[in-house]
């Protein structure tokens, strides 16, 4: 499988959704790591590369759009990493904030495993 | 015989679910009912220990009933984004509470959708650490799928299996005796209870008092789940019965205000 070996960073702050994302995406060959939130998100993607990051935007600590932002003033390549927001929400205020924060696409939940590997792979730049 | 820690909490339960069957008054009178074997009482004994043990993804039935037919109920009533609050008291050594987190996850498409609180409760404090630990033998698997074991566990050692981390992070445990109001209160309000073969070990006023307290934690419109040997109909005249096509619920009537 191309995706094999392509390293995608789960931040949700609920278990149940980072294990349902992380689920969708081992059973196509990704290798998936977690973060509870924006905080610990910019720690993990300081200490290893990741070809995508799925984040969600209402979570404690530090939000989805601000994590987004923050990562796109680090260092290249680090600052380029593809970032798909997951969201409750649905208006064009939304996805203009997302946009605005730096997230490459916006999808609402739910999400279904096939949409998100679809996205994903895209994202990682594998050609269907 | 003898028996883990883990193991002993059964023996025990099982030991006083047989003498609550026989109306034995003491330890020593029910077992001298068991070494004559009265009634049949060597096979009941026998039988306590090997069918009553739970199981993930025991009577799967309702688990299909809450993501067929209650889960959309209660979305259709708090909204689209509204929090779901699940609760599985007694939870005993965690299977209930960790199979309705991975049915959710399996058969719910909306599982990302909505905040889950999944609370498990039961009275027995060594129990609560034995399902905060997540760590299952074989038995407590069978009913699985092995597609399932391998998603959701990792082995450890030759005949255990330990449940991830962010399972055991989607349940919160409790300690609670249902039938007081001041320990089952804190709790809040469900959206749905799993109350299953507990009931039918109280005498009738204790059974009524239990489910008239938890009655105080569902939403009105919420969802009561009681193993299928018992009915709340006998029970309290607070519940209206619910018929789906997986199973028979209870609900509290939607609209009134609790006062």
């Amino acid at each position: 499988m191309a995706e094999a070996g392509k390293r995608v960073l789960v931040v949700d702050d609920a278990a149940l959704v980072r294990l349902y994302y992380r689920g969708a995406l081992e059973s196509h060959g990704y290798e998936v790591e977690e973060a509870l939130n924006g905080l610990e998100a910019l720690e993990k993607i300081s200490g290893a590369a990741f070809d995508l990051l799925v984040v969600d935007v209402n979570m404690p600590q530090m939000d989805g759009l601000t994590f987004v932002a923050k990562l796109r003033d680090l260092p290249l390549p680090v600052a380029a990493t593809p970032v798909l927001i997951t969201s409750t929400e649905s208006g064009p205020q939304d996805f203009a904030a997302a946009r605005a924060a730096g997230a490459n696409f916006y999808i609402t939940k739910p999400v279904t495993p096939e949409q998100l590997v679809a996205l994903a792979a895209m994202l990682c730049g594998i050609a269907p | 015989m003898s028996f883990s820690d883990a193991k002993r909490y059964y023996v025990e339960r099982r030991i006083a679910e047989r003498m609550v069957a026989t109306a034995a008054l003491s330890f020593a009178s029910y077992f001298a009912r068991l070494r004559m074997d009265l009634d049949g009482e060597v096979e009941h004994f026998v039988n306590a220990f090997t069918v009553n043990e739970t199981y993930f993804y025991r009577e799967d039935h309702q688990l299909r009933c809450l993501t067929t037919n209650l889960l959309a109920e209660r979305v259709a009533a708090k909204g689209p984004s509204a929090a779901i609050r699940i609760w599985s008291v007694p939870c005993s050594t965690g299977e209930e509470p960790y199979s309705i987190a991975i049915w959710l996850l399996e058969n719910w498409p909306l599982v990302d959708r909505h905040e889950i609180e999944i609370v498990a409760s039961d009275i027995d404090t060594a129990v609560l650490e034995k399902a905060r630990e997540g760590l299952f033998g074989k038995r407590a698997l069978m009913r699985l799928p092995t597609e399932i074991v391998a998603k959701y566990f990792t082995p450890e050692g030759p005949d255990a299996w330990r449940i991830l981390a962010d399972l055991r992070d989607s349940v919160r445990f409790t300690q609670v005796n249902i039938v007081k109001p001041e320990e089952t209160r804190p709790n809040g309000r469900f959206d749905v209870v799993f109350c299953r073969n507990v009931l039918i070990y109280f005498d009738d006023a204790s059974r009524r008092i239990a489910a008239e307290n938890l009655y105080e934690n569902l939403e009105p419109g919420g969802f009561i789940c009681l193993g299928h040997t018992e009915s709340m109909s006998r029970i309290s005249p607070l519940f209206e019965v619910r018929r789906f096509a997986d199973a028979i619920v209870y609900r509290r009537p939607p609209g009134e205000r609790h006062g």
